[in-house]
């Protein structure tokens, strides 16, 4: 694990990283949810400007209805994707690996980080019980890889593949799809570079450049997280729920 | 070109609610809506009036003039030309609400299109073309027909029997007032033999405006509302019944917006209270209607309102209705139900854009003619118009087209001859004549001459 500090990166550089990403991210939220706050709270309502004001219509909306259709709403239409599979149940397989392997793999990140500072501190004497988790990661990190990248793949395909598709592509989903191959692809690459991988075995082993490919994945990861997503097309990630629940799933 | 008066016009979107700024970064781009669009399909050249670029191009001028670039280095000048095509693509839609229906992110865009023309027109963008008579219109005359309020009841029958006043009421709406009375003949007749009380409001029934609302442009609409709710509440009405999907579609959603008070009474299309009668066994057939028969659900009461009176009110009621009648061979058509295909007449489009109504109606006759159908049948007016306008562009198409209302009215066995009145000579249908034991379907052609101004008005 230590291997990932490379390139004059340390410990305490990369938790600086981090902070700033996921400052940047918020206020890239933040910005979002303000811009979208210019709008009104109702039919013919006047225009307030307000973050806040932004935040109670979504709820006003999205409870409109009461807790239980909410509920349903996140579990059917968000979690489920519903409405995606009721339209083409190959857009449903490819939104469902992505969504899950993106999440969970993010997920996976913040624990390492988290067993990182634990391995890092020593705290409360658990630094080898951390490192033993850690290398346990290793399993459902391929998994979830491995889901991505079929996801990837299928939307990839699609806009390849599918002429229709394919002639109303524009930059921003090239942007958007070729974004996620390159982070996936990167991932799987920085961890078939270290040897012994899950499927690949030793074909692509190349040790000594296994933590700067893995750094470049995580650059690119980092990048998409904070750079892109709150200022791009990406924010339908944020967007499109957020409209599910507030229009309570459309039914 | 672009208009030298709205040079350096701020970009408006005020009439936006904020979670609809949120639905244009909802949007995923995976296309879908533009496998169903309706004036799409019949404008392949035109990808720009779908829903995906709609909204792209909107967010794109948002982003122009309020994204992060904008506050670091001041918004973008606005090309006034982008603006004028973004405005067409925009007003090229009949805001059907197919594309809501088949949304993965559950966008309302029928809300969402209705939102952004009132900013075109408050822009100087909109409306476009023929739609920009409605105001006028409405505000002057209380129907875009430019017909006398005081005629409004000029074809009940003598024998017929309409209330003053009553806990029903029938909102016949303008087209069935004016263009096509055959409807408005017929829903009486029923209810007389049904022994159904019911009033209308004569006069004091204004045009429902839903083609303000549809266009964006929102001035006399509040007139109009208040004054038809007022006129309802002061007849006592608890339960006011629609043969017009647009009347029911803006009087159930669009006029509580704007009416401050309470509103007792209840919307109902006529087509589901006409089935319970149906079912409770009150009607006696008394004739068989020997065609096959389809049926085009309007979007107003049937996409438009499925969420708030259920499928079975906005699709199911009609379909139940002609099954019931003797004679009639039901068979839907490949689209139906919420991925219906729109006619093509709403959004303000038979107004504005003609052309483009007359293809999407095209379209939808030819889906009738797939099943082989004698006869479409729709609950809406407009539709009917529209379709008919259709079929005459068609060649050797035989199509006829009728009202489920009045389906029933021939097969009870009731007279549904129109009363000699000012307003026979604008009369432009399908109608069913019937002898003793047999109906036909004869087209009656309008005698006037030239078009109505603005030809329909949803």
């Amino acid at each position: 694990m230590a291997d990932f500090y490379t390139l004059g990166l340390t410990y305490w550089r990369v938790i600086a990283l981090t902070v700033l990403v996921l400052g940047v991210w918020i206020y890239g939220i933040y910005f979002n949810f303000k811009k979208w706050g210019m709008g009104s709270t109702g039919y013919q309502d006047e225009l307030r400007h307000s973050f806040w004001l932004f935040i109670a219509t979504w709820i006003h909306q999205a409870f409109k209805d009461g807790v239980w259709v909410f509920v349903k709403t996140f579990v059917l239409d968000v979690l489920l994707l519903r409405r995606t599979l009721r339209r083409s149940p190959m857009r449903w397989v490819m939104h469902i690996t992505i969504f899950y392997g993106f999440v969970t793999l993010a997920a996976l990140s913040g624990i390492g980080l988290l067993l990182d500072t634990v391995i890092h501190f020593n705290l409360l004497g658990y630094a080898h019980q951390a490192e033993v988790i850690f290398d346990m990661m290793a399993l459902p990190f391929d998994i979830f890889g491995y889901m991505l990248l079929f996801g990837a793949t299928i939307g990839v395909a699609r806009r390849v593949f599918l002429r229709e598709v394919r002639a109303r592509t524009s930059a921003y989903d090239v942007v958007l799809l070729g974004g996620v191959f390159l982070i996936t692809i990167t991932g799987f690459y920085a961890q078939w570079m270290r040897g012994n991988s899950f499927l690949v075995g030793d074909v692509f082993a190349y040790p000594i450049y296994a933590p700067h490919f893995a750094l470049i994945h995580t650059i690119l990861a980092l990048a998409l997280f904070a750079i892109i997503l709150p200022w791009s097309k990406y924010m339908h990630v944020i967007a499109a729920p957020l409209t599910i629940l507030a229009n309570r799933g459309g039914e | 070109m672009a208009d030298a008066g709205n040079e350096k016009k701020p970009l408006v979107s005020g009439f936006l609610m904020s979670t609809q700024f949120m639905e244009l970064d909802g949007c995923t781009r995976c296309q879908e809506c533009m496998k169903w669009c309706p004036t799409f399909d019949v404008r392949q050249d035109r990808p720009g009036i779908t829903p995906m670029y709609k909204i792209a191009k909107f967010r794109e001028l948002l982003g122009s003039q309020y994204g992060l670039r904008a506050k670091l280095f001041g918004p973008k000048p606005l090309n006034e030309d982008e603006i004028d095509i973004w405005k067409d693509d925009t007003y090229m839609c009949t805001t059907c609400g197919v594309c809501g229906t088949v949304c993965e992110s559950g966008i309302n865009t029928v809300e969402l299109w209705e939102a952004m023309r009132p900013n075109m027109v408050a822009r100087g963008n909109g409306p476009y073309g023929k739609q920009s008579f409605f105001p006028g219109l409405l505000g002057k005359d209380r129907n875009p027909f430019q017909a006398k309020q005081s005629e409004r009841l000029c074809w009940v029958p003598d024998d017929a029997t309409v209330l003053e006043s009553s806990e029903i009421a029938y909102f016949a709406g303008c087209t069935a007032a004016y263009r096509q009375q055959a409807l408005a003949v017929a829903s009486v007749r029923l209810m007389n033999a049904l022994d159904i009380p019911f009033c209308m409001l004569g006069e004091d029934e204004w045009c429902c405006s839903s083609a303000l609302v549809r266009t964006g442009q929102r001035d006399v609409m509040r007139d109009h509302a208040v004054h038809n709710v007022d006129a309802l509440k002061d007849r006592g009405v608890k339960t006011v019944l629609y043969a017009c999907a647009g009347c029911q579609r803006t009087a159930t959603i669009d006029w509580p917006r704007w009416y401050e008070g309470y509103i007792p009474y209840k919307n109902i299309p006529l087509s589901f209270y006409l089935r319970d009668k149906i079912r409770s066994g009150e009607v006696e057939w008394k004739r068989p209607l020997n065609f096959k028969v389809t049926y085009h659900d309007p979007c107003h009461n049937g996409r438009h309102l499925m969420h708030v009176n259920g499928r079975d009110v906005a699709f199911e009621a009609p379909r139940d209705i002609l099954k019931s009648i003797p004679g009639v061979q039901f068979e839907d058509m490949a689209r139906s139900r919420e991925f219906q295909r729109c006619c093509g007449a709403g959004g303000g489009v038979k107004a504005g854009i003609p052309d483009l109504a007359l293809d999407c109606a095209k379209a939808r006759m030819g889906d009738a003619e797939l099943v082989a159908a004698d006869v479409i049948t729709s609950t809406c007016p407009f539709c009917r118009r529209n379709i008919m306008d259709g079929r005459a562009a068609m060649e050797g198409c035989d199509v006829k087209v009728l009202d489920v209302v009045e389906m029933m009215t021939a097969a009870m066995g009731l007279d549904i001859t129109i009363p000699d009145n000012p307003y026979m000579q604008f009369q432009e249908q399908d109608v069913l004549v019937c002898d003793e034991d047999v109906c036909k379907v004869e087209t009656i052609e309008r005698k006037a001459e030239g078009k109505d101004l603005v030809g329909e008005a949803h």
